[in-house]
């Protein structure tokens, strides 16, 4: 579904990743994970391209989001990509249910009753449907992340791209948003998620890829991982992570 | 002090249309409609100019940061000559006072406009831009629906205040003949020669008042956007769905 075939970033002189090559299967759940700085934004920030590679290719549903020919399909292609942002981006200006509309309408052309009745149906799956009405400014920070999250679905995106969801949330709110993943995941969503929340990478991933200094240092399912990691690094992260 | 009521009893209608309808519209409806229509017509400009120095195309950035700078840094004194007499050679006609002095208005008050413009577009998190963009919005939509919207909402207050300026610099229209408000004054003053006085502390008395008036609507304005931005919806009634759907409006918020 997303394949990086040796894909390099630059960030001036900065080697931001390094050869990546990796794939994320049809229905997967792929949590990345590794120390601040590693370069796990930038990594899914490429898929749909809010960050662009210097080399490589990087294929989401068979097309080519980085290639030179994409500019010009650029919209449709990211519009096919659900992306769910730290700091939720929900548009202030825009009440709930219009902040979940708009794309679909905009973008795809879908009629506003048609929109209206998805975005509700979606709004009702996260759990605030009696929200609709609301401005984002109104809703705690784990209610705008759900919404951003139906707001992302509303477009029907075939994948979902997470970045660190819960980073910005009171740690009362995590939970809430962590189920409606974990909802999605076993709906067979296709997902990629940069988390620190470790207890859902154990729980719904299906594999866990470790970056360090912009390279995938391991690749393992969450079981292996956990228990007993290969690279050193790895094993050294996750001495640090349970020591806090 | 008696003289002042009695040349405001004697010439309010100069002052107010000046000579219209045995001549043209002039004093304070001149002036407003100049500045109204300036301020109308600049607006429009200075989107397109704030958009043309974003965007990432130097052919179209670099004129036009040009033409900013130019006007930021001449005198609109300056500027109104040169379109006095710049104007009917390009076009091949005699153009009004009036005329003359809207254009250099719209292009004088755009220039400036568009700053705040700019201003209001940079200063919204990058993450509506790029949230806007991974819903698949292109250019066109990123600005109409999501960018504009907020930052044109977010600048109402300074975009008062630049009418308030647009208004002051309509004065300078006298030196071209346009007959606003000052040019009115001026011909009470020239008819009663010996109050000068008198005659502009009218004019700048109804120059205040109209300012004054503005300024404190600004202010009005002002505290309804910050509130806004904290959350509370203003003036912006969510429309209920007419299809039947379950949408609560607002009565379970805090
Ligand atoms: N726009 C940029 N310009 C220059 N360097 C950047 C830019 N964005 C990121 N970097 C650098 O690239 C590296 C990887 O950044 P990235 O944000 O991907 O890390 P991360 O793994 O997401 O970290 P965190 O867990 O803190 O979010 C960092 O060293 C960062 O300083
Ligand atoms: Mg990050």
């Amino acid at each position: 579904m997303i394949s990086f075939v040796d894909v390099n970033k630059w960030y001036g002189d900065y080697h931001a990743l390094c050869d990546i090559n990796a794939e994320v299967a049809k229905g997967e759940v792929v949590v990345v994970c590794g120390p601040s700085g590693s370069g796990k934004s930038t990594l899914i920030r490429t898929v749909n391209r809010l960050e662009e590679i210097k080399s490589g290719k990087l294929t989401v549903d068979g097309a080519d989001i980085q290639g030179p020919r994409a500019a010009r399909d650029l919209n449709r292609m990211r519009s096919r990509i659900g992306f769910v942002f730290q700091s939720f981006n929900l548009f202030p200006h825009l009440s709930v249910l219009e902040n979940v509309t708009l794309s679909p309408m905009k973008v795809r052309g879908v009629k506003r009753e048609d929109a209206r009745a998805t975005a509700m149906r979606l709004l009702t799956r996260v759990g605030l449907a009696n929200k609709a009405g609301s401005f984002p400014a109104q809703l705690s920070g784990g209610q705008q992340q759900r919404v951003a999250i139906a707001r992302a679905l509303a477009m029907e995106p075939p994948a979902m791209l997470f970045d660190e969801p819960t980073s910005a949330l009171d740690p009362e709110m995590v939970g809430e948003v962590l189920s409606v993943m974990r909802g999605l995941a076993e709906d067979g969503m296709t997902m990629m998620c940069v988390t620190h929340e470790m207890g859902f990478a154990r729980e719904v991933a299906d594999r866990v890829w470790f970056m360090d200094a912009g390279r995938i240092l391991e690749v393992a399912d969450p079981e292996t991982f956990f228990s007993s990691p290969q690279h050193p690094r790895s094993q050294r992260f996750l001495s640090d992570l349970r020591a806090h | 002090m008696w003289s002042v009521v009695d040349i405001v009893r004697d010439n309010w209608l100069l002052l107010l249309i000046g000579q219209y309808p045995h001549g043209p519209l002039g004093g304070i409806a001149a002036t407003l409609i100049l500045s109204v229509f300036g301020i109308l017509l600049a607006f429009p400009v200075s989107v397109a100019l704030a958009l043309a120095r974003l965007s990432p195309w130097r052919v179209l950035r670099w004129p036009v940061t040009g033409l900013v700078y130019a006007t930021r840094g001449i005198p609109l004194l300056m500027i109104i000559l040169w379109t006095y007499f710049l104007l009917p050679v390009l076009t091949g006609h005699t153009v009004s006072g009036f005329t003359t002095m809207l254009c250099t208005l719209v292009l004088y008050e755009g220039c400036y406009l568009s700053e705040v413009v700019r201003a209001g577009i940079e200063a919204l998190p990058k993450g509506q831009s790029e949230a806007a963009k991974s819903l698949g919005h292109g250019y066109y939509g990123r600005m109409r629906y999501i960018i504009l919207p907020q930052a044109l909402f977010n600048m109402l207050p300074s975009m008062l205040s630049q009418f308030i300026s647009t208004i002051q610099d309509t004065t300078l229209g006298y030196v071209i003949n346009v007959q606003e408000l000052t040019f009115a004054a001026n011909q009470v003053n020239n008819q009663l020669l010996t109050q000068p006085f008198q005659v502009f502390f009218i004019l700048a008395i109804t120059y205040f008042v109209v300012c004054f008036t503005l300024t404190q609507a600004t202010h009005w304005l002002e505290r309804r956007v910050a509130a806004r931005r904290r959350g509370i919806p203003a003036a912006v009634p969510v429309t209920p769905a007419a299809d039947g759907l379950p949408l609560p409006t607002g009565e379970e918020l805090p």
